[in-house]
């Protein structure tokens, strides 16, 4: 295998549960983008999110499993069966999960510690402690349908899912395991929302940034039965070192890097299109601009994040518009580019047919 | 896409590791020769009150500047500390395509617990959100690419116990894969109130220090620390006049799929994953096991059901974990730098108070006092929440 196979989607998106619907968000037009009602944004300068909306966990999960999983968990177990029952088939026990995840259980780590305040660190529910760490939604996944591959969790910020996919990638071209699901998971909740609003790193009137979204979105990758909607061709990865902690960097010869590496990889000089990271924050988005121009000239550039926001699905929600749009014959082959707050740069090729 | 070359072979040309025993190689060297724990009462949260009151911390002096510190949490400086010990032992690397790729659980959970109990006091609007901007858990290889000055990229896992071993056995494929030339692969964990009391509320830690194997188990001793390995292809180390600690030969990776917390009782993950190492090392034998080796009463029975039907009845075995308590993410890195100390002095550590042996763990432990043996190629396991389980094979030069 040279090229990865994706053969089955599932998605809990913002305004799009199901695969049908997504792409149906997609081509409108709109966004997924609303104020939001689902915490208290008082006091806070910005006030809107891309947010999952119409998604009962219990259309999918069984009422006793539902419980013991978080808000997490349920998103991404959700988008697992959805996937699974998309490719067509079933996967086999030999199968690896790998999962994207920028911040995590914020809520659940939040939930805890409220208890342990009142009540005292020995009275706090174990079942909480459970769901804190960030690799619960891919275990729930693998006890769910019997996966006994690899089960990592990437935690590399924007990056996450497509990190997540380059690992899963690596070991189905090594040979190790035959089949895996990759994906993304991302839950907004009041303190994340109120936390990176306080730093600046949100949009609002007076202020360009990005907007947060939340979901998540699945991958079957070389199992079932479904035609490919598309392959994974290759990934390229670098660090731009002129970049803070906590914001994008200056310099576009290291996202070019990034955009090269992943070419190379894939065996190929060129692209039709680039699924831009473009999430609405200044630096990020200028210095990825002028590294397009420079590398690719007027080349076409697909931009997302103004719909279902950053972050979302763990940064997955990118990758399956780019599968979406080769599905549907546009291209041939896209690049997948995401750029991260603090420097790091991950890409990925995506192509139509098999090499 | 390219493959990762089995053929491609990994040499470790660097190691640096803080935990409880020691702040270096050097002093968690001596402290595993001289057989001394690194485990007292718990000193880092002192208006609390827990069901057990004892931990492995971690005594830290400031290696590094005002300014370098700044915004870096707990957990990042442990991973800054550990990355530049195996970076200065790896010497001249070239450092445009190095990457990181660092596994941890908690990240800046510690400070985000502040920020959180401060928040309640005086509210969202005044507390300084700016004290959690490294509590995402991709924090700790973030700062280790940038104050080590990485060109490469970062990679980060939190795939709870297992993090570490993971985030060395993607790196190596990685480097395998030619997406890197170089690769400073660990991982790093500051102990945290969340993690300290969930531990407690789930009985599985050990009032006592911790006695991995021992019939008088009761759980873990929790711990921090982190270890960092430098990854070179081999030809690429031999080619620049690099000295090789140690050769990594093989990676397995598996998940119990069983339950959220708890490892299958027949060991099955853990045995998938140190088969998987030992097929990619092309072995079928080694000379010596670093367990996982918790000290819970589940983990420890599962480990050597795990030992017996992958290697066999007669592969000593031990827990470092006897040391420097359960480190967490950390614990694949700490551990694996253990494992590459004991193969170049060839001495193998002990497990420490072992002092009754367990029905249900009937293998050669090595118990109390370090033993000088004969070790050619090795495994290091840790497995973790959610039944991720990971192996590593390692051998001599």
């Amino acid at each position: 295998m040279v090229r990865v196979p994706i053969t089955g989607i599932g998605v809990i998106a913002p305004d799009a549960v199901g695969v049908d619907a997504f792409r149906a968000l997609l081509a409108s037009g709109g966004t997924a983008v609303h104020d939001v009602d689902r915490f208290d944004t008082t006091g806070l300068s910005a006030h809107q999110a891309a947010l999952v909306r119409d998604f009962k966990p219990r259309d999918y999960i069984a009422p006793m499993k539902m419980r013991r999983m978080n808000g997490l968990s349920r998103f991404a177990v959700a988008a697992a069966k959805l996937a699974i029952q998309d490719c067509g088939g079933s996967l086999p026990p030999e199968t690896g999960v790998a999962i994207g995840t920028a911040f995590g259980p914020v809520q659940t780590s939040v939930e805890y510690m409220h208890e342990y305040i009142e009540k005292g660190p020995s009275l706090a529910p174990p079942q909480l402690f459970a769901e804190s760490v960030a690799n619960a939604p891919g275990s729930h996944i693998a006890i769910e349908w019997g996966l006994r591959g690899f089960n990592v969790t990437i935690t590399q910020r924007e990056s996450s899912a497509l990190a997540a996919a380059m690992y899963a990638a690596t070991q189905l071209v090594k040979g190790t395991m035959s089949s895996a699901l990759i994906g993304g998971v991302e839950e907004a909740n009041e303190m994340l929302f109120s936390v990176l609003d306080r730093i600046g790193a949100l949009a609002h009137d007076e202020h360009a940034g990005l907007t947060l979204g939340e979901g998540s979105a699945m991958l079957v990758a070389n199992a079932g039965t479904r035609r490919p909607y598309g392959w994974l061709s290759g990934f390229g990865i670098a660090r731009d070192a002129t970049a803070p902690i906590s914001d994008w960097g200056t310099d576009a010869d290291r996202v070019i890097a990034a955009m090269n590496a992943a070419l190379r990889d894939a065996e190929l000089e060129n692209v039709d299109a680039i699924f831009a990271s473009a999430n609405g924050s200044p630096r990020g988005d200028d210095v990825e601009q002028r590294a397009i121009a420079k590398r690719f000239g007027g080349i076409e550039i697909v931009k997302t994040k103004q719909i279902f926001g950053e972050y979302a699905a763990g940064g997955a929600l990118q990758i399956v518009a780019a599968l979406l749009a080769l599905d549907e014959g546009r291209y041939d082959h896209v690049l997948v580019s995401s750029l991260s707050a603090g420097g790091g740069i991950v890409c990925a090729v995506l192509s139509r047919e098999d090499a | 896409m390219r493959k990762p070359e089995p053929a491609v072979r990994i040499a470790i040309t660097g190691a640096g590791i803080i935990c409880s025993i020691g702040r270096n190689q050097a002093e968690v060297w001596e402290s595993i020769v001289e057989a001394r724990a690194g485990i007292a009462r718990l000193t880092r949260f002192p208006n609390e009150t827990f069901t057990t009151d004892i931990a492995a911390e971690v005594a830290m002096d400031d290696p590094l500047t005002r300014r370098e510190a700044r915004r870096l949490s707990r957990t990042d400086l442990l991973a800054v500390i550990a990355a530049r010990e195996a970076l200065a032992q790896a010497g001249d690397v070239p450092l445009e395509r190095a990457i990181v790729s660092t596994g941890t659980s908690t990240g800046g959970l510690l400070e985000g617990e502040d920020y959180y109990t401060r928040r309640l006091a005086i509210g969202r609007r005044r507390a300084r959100a700016s004290r959690v901007l490294q509590q995402p858990t991709s924090g700790p290889s973030d700062a280790v690419a940038r104050l080590c000055g990485l060109g490469g990229g970062a990679v980060s896992n939190a795939t709870a116990c297992a993090s570490a071993g993971a985030a060395i056995g993607m790196a190596a494929d990685y480097l395998r894969a030619g997406h890197a030339d170089v690769a400073l692969a660990g991982g790093s964990d500051a102990l945290c109130r969340l993690t300290y009391s969930g531990f407690n509320v789930l009985q599985a830690v050990d009032p006592e220090p911790c006695s991995p194997f021992g019939a008088t188990r009761k759980g873990i001793t929790l711990g921090e620390g982190a270890g960092y390995l430098v990854l070179e292809r081999w030809d690429d180390a031999i080619a620049r006049g690099a000295t090789i600690l140690a050769e990594l030969t093989g990676y397995g990776a598996s998940c119990d799929a069983h339950h959220p917390t708890a490892p299958a009782e027949d060991g099955r993950g853990a045995e998938a994953a140190m088969r998987g190492a030992l097929a990619e090392a092309r072995i079928a034998s080694v000379d010596y096991v670093n367990a996982h080796g918790t000290g819970t009463l589940l983990n420890d029975s599962a480990e050597t059901k795990a030992i017996i039907a992958a290697l066999g009845t007669d592969v000593p075995v031990s827990s470092s974990k006897s040391y420097f308590g359960h480190t967490l993410g950390a614990s694949g890195a700490v551990e694996a730098v253990v494992t590459v100390l004991a193969l170049q002095h060839q001495i193998a550590p002990p497990t420490l108070r072992l002092h009754a042996s367990a029905d249900d763990c009937p293998l050669d432990y090595i118990p109390h006092a370090p033993r000088a043996m004969r070790m050619t190629d090795v495994l290091s396991n840790t497995f973790g929440f959610g039944g991720s389980n990971v192996s590593l094979a390692f051998r001599r030069v």
